[in-house]
């Protein structure tokens, strides 16, 4: 292959796909060498793939399939900027993990990045729909791979959602494909005056569907729980590629078809505030985390509410950001989980002494998170607060996420580092995290220090260049913006000191805080029996005939679906989740075809 | 072979880095000066930001410190919050496990 060919096919080819062969080839990669040329090179080769994109804007790849035109790559503004936090994280995933050797956790990690990559990449909602499923089905073994039994069944609920999230939007496709005959992202969201970010008319056939679907994904309220539950119990590794991915495309998606819709800035504002509670009551550390990951995703959906130019450029950076800083959070607990074995506050405390390294990187994630001026946290939320500021019908929504940024400090700035490495002497002095998790830590530290001292780079990237340059010429670093930043920080710490000096800051105690999935572990299958029971009754006494059938259907189903039913109890998830691709199949080609 | 002597900073076995970065931290003086110092940091930020970034105050938000009062009780409210939340809220570790009729559990 000449040089020519080979600078043609990387300009010319979704960086995803490079990170996918990889990810093809990483079960035959038997050394750590030859393990790391694949889990970081990849990574590597779809960044400079990227970087020697033939144009912005442009199909630079298509195929024809049933029909259809699917454009495989087309970057433009808006996705670059994701792209490029994807691949990195990729990257940084890549190295993070390099200290054990699991072929199908380590492939399928690189395959779930490979597909997330991509989607941001493609530019046609069927291709779309495809990468997307497909990060939801490597997601799944991020979860399962401790093989434990409740990994197991927190995968399977997780599976749940995201294939419910996947058969919306699936759906909403169909209807809208039907309806307009558009599925370019060039054709259905037109951009204004040449920029990349467009509107799908929410009254369009299928676009609620599509919302809804999205929504899932981005852990809307009512829907969010199935982050706290599944993140939480994957490994050490699995949880940091999971915080990268799977609510930031669903964030990137949003941008992409309904910015500037306003239900998503009244649902963001609240995603920006419930997990705040549930965070400061959360024994689990990496809990906290996923809680607080809702919190930092609220932002993003109430800023693509807004719609602005400011605003959108807000929701961009913070995802890069965002994505820096929680899978630095999230390599800092997984290290900790890793040489202790639990990641709870109650058993956790002074792990400084014996590693500070993954200490100061935690340190600096927190920083970065809590929007500590001169860390990368502070250039991006700036964004988003300020142009919730700039509309006085906003004034709720801005004080919403003031609050949420003293929350954020308090769950992520303070009770993570505080209480994991801080506070009372556990005892526990293990060893410090790996070499490989140290250089990924260090590396997303100094990113995050990077971007928050110099936020020009970041800001070229943007969807909106111009307006983000403004932005950083006139309004970041004013006397008055950092001074109230700084305000806000210096006193909610003050407020800390004295809530644990008058002993009122609730103790770490070991525990599980109730949420929505209550309504399906115990209340549904309480309602469900209540409703079964009271049926069967009235069936009796209504008629005998639709009472039997009724009891038998409720038997049958009992029999399936029930706690020792078959689908329930014994039934490998593997195949759960090759079932479940396979509907999808079947339902994407019946809607093709029909 | 020598006798283990007994750090001057630090603790036996201890991270050198950790003796450098955190150590003075255990002192019994740090929470007091660190309190302090906070306090101190606070009012010469409100200070400042009247001086250097003074606005007509339209509204309380226009206010200097206005971010640092509410970050205080928004804050301490957020804290304070986890009490009556976590008696409503907490449960034993598995409570899930025993008699929620998910997967796999007997009622």
């Amino acid at each position: 292959m000449t040089i020519e060919r080979l600078a043609d096919l990387l300009a010319n080819t979704n960086p995803g796909f490079f990170i996918l062969a990889a990810a093809l080839l990483l079960p035959f990669a038997r050394d750590v060498a030859s393990r790391a040329i694949l889990m970081v090179g990849g990574p590597l080769v779809a960044l400079v793939a990227l970087i020697s994109a033939e144009g912005l804007s442009i199909n630079l790849q298509t195929v024809q399939f049933l029909g259809l035109e699917l454009v495989l790559y087309r970057p433009d503004s808006l996705s670059f900027v994701f792209g490029l936090a994807f691949i990195i994280a990729s990257a940084l995933v890549g190295a993070y993990s390099l200290h054990r050797r699991d072929a199908l956790q380590d492939s399928t990690a690189m395959l779930y990045a490979g597909a997330g990559v991509t989607a941001v990449f493609v530019g046609d909602l069927i291709s779309l729909f495809i990468a997307w499923e497909l990060t939801a089905i490597a997601s799944v073994f991020q979860i399962l791979a401790p093989r434990g039994p409740e990994s197991a069944r927190a995968a399977l609920r997780y599976l749940v959602f995201q294939i419910a999230s996947g058969m919306l939007v699936l759906a909403g496709i169909c209807m809208y494909v039907a309806a307009t005959g558009d599925t370019q992202f060039a054709l259905i969201a037109p951009s204004q005056a040449g920029l990349p970010v467009g509107v799908m008319d929410i009254n369009a056939p299928g676009a609620v569907l599509i919302l809804a679907g999205f929504g899932i994904k981005a852990a809307f309220p009512m829907v969010h729980n199935w982050l706290q539950d599944s993140y939480p119990r994957a490994s050490e590794t699995g949880a940091v590629v999971l915080s990268v991915f799977t609510t930031k495309l669903a964030v990137y998606a949003l941008a992409r078809y309904f910015a500037g819709l306003e239900w998503l800035i009244w649902i963001g504002a609240v995603m920006t505030v419930f997990p705040v509670f549930f965070a400061v009551i959360e024994n689990d550390l990496r809990k906290v985390l996923a809680y607080s990951l809702n919190n930092q995703v609220g932002f993003m959906v109430c800023a693509v509410g807004i719609g602005t130019q400011l605003a959108v450029n807000g929701a961009a950076a913070h995802a890069f950001a965002h994505i820096m800083y929680k899978a630095l959070l999230f390599m800092s607990m997984g290290a900790v989980l890793y040489r202790t074995g639990t990641t709870k506050a109650s058993e956790l405390g002074g792990l400084h002494r014996t590693m500070p390294w993954t200490t100061l990187f935690c340190l600096v994630g927190a920083a970065s998170i809590s929007a500590l001026p001169l860390f990368s946290g502070f250039v991006a939320k700036s964004m988003v607060m300020s142009a919730s500021h700039a509309d006085p019908a906003l004034f709720v929504v801005w004080i919403a996420l003031l609050f949420a940024s003293a929350g954020v400090l308090e769950h992520s700035g303070i009770k993570i580092p505080y209480f994991c490495f801080f506070s009372h002497d556990s005892g526990k002095r293990p060893q410090e995290a790996p070499f490989n998790m140290l250089l990924a830590m260090g590396a997303a530290a100094a990113l995050c220090i990077l971007v928050g001292l110099s936020p020009g780079w970041l800001y070229q990237f943007l969807p909106y260049q111009e307006a983000a340059m403004e932005y950083l010429a006139t309004d970041l670093w004013t006397a008055g913006h950092v001074l109230q930043q700084f305000q806000l920080l210096v006193f909610a710490t003050l407020a800390f000191m004295l809530l644990q000096w008058r002993r009122w800051y609730p103790a770490e105690k070991p525990g599980l805080i109730m949420d929505v999935e209550w309504f399906w572990r115990r209340g549904w299958p309480v309602m469900a029996r209540a409703v079964g029971k009271r049926a069967r009754k009235a069936g009796r006494v209504v008629s005998g005939a639709i009472g039997a059938v009724g009891g038998s259907a409720q038997l049958a189903a009992r029999q399936v679906f029930g706690p020792e039913g078959w689908v329930a109890a014994n039934v490998p998830l593997s195949a759960t989740a090759v079932l479940s691709l396979a509907i999808l199949g079947v339902v994407l080609a019946i809607s093709l075809f029909a | 072979m020598s006798e283990e002597k007994e750090p001057v900073l630090g603790e036996p076995g201890e991270h050198p880095l950790s003796v450098l970065l955190f150590s003075w931290m255990r002192a019994p003086w740090f929470k007091a000066l660190f309190t302090w110092s906070l306090i101190v940091i606070g009012v010469a930020l409100i200070g400042l930001e009247a001086w250097l970034a003074f606005r007509p105050i339209k509204a309380v938000t226009y206010a200097p410190g206005f971010q640092g009062v509410f970050g205080f009780f928004a804050f301490a409210f957020a804290v304070l919050s986890g009490w009556p939340l976590g008696k409503m809220l907490r449960r034993p570790e598995g409570y899930y496990d025993r008699r929620s009729g998910e997967a796999g559990r007997d009622d």
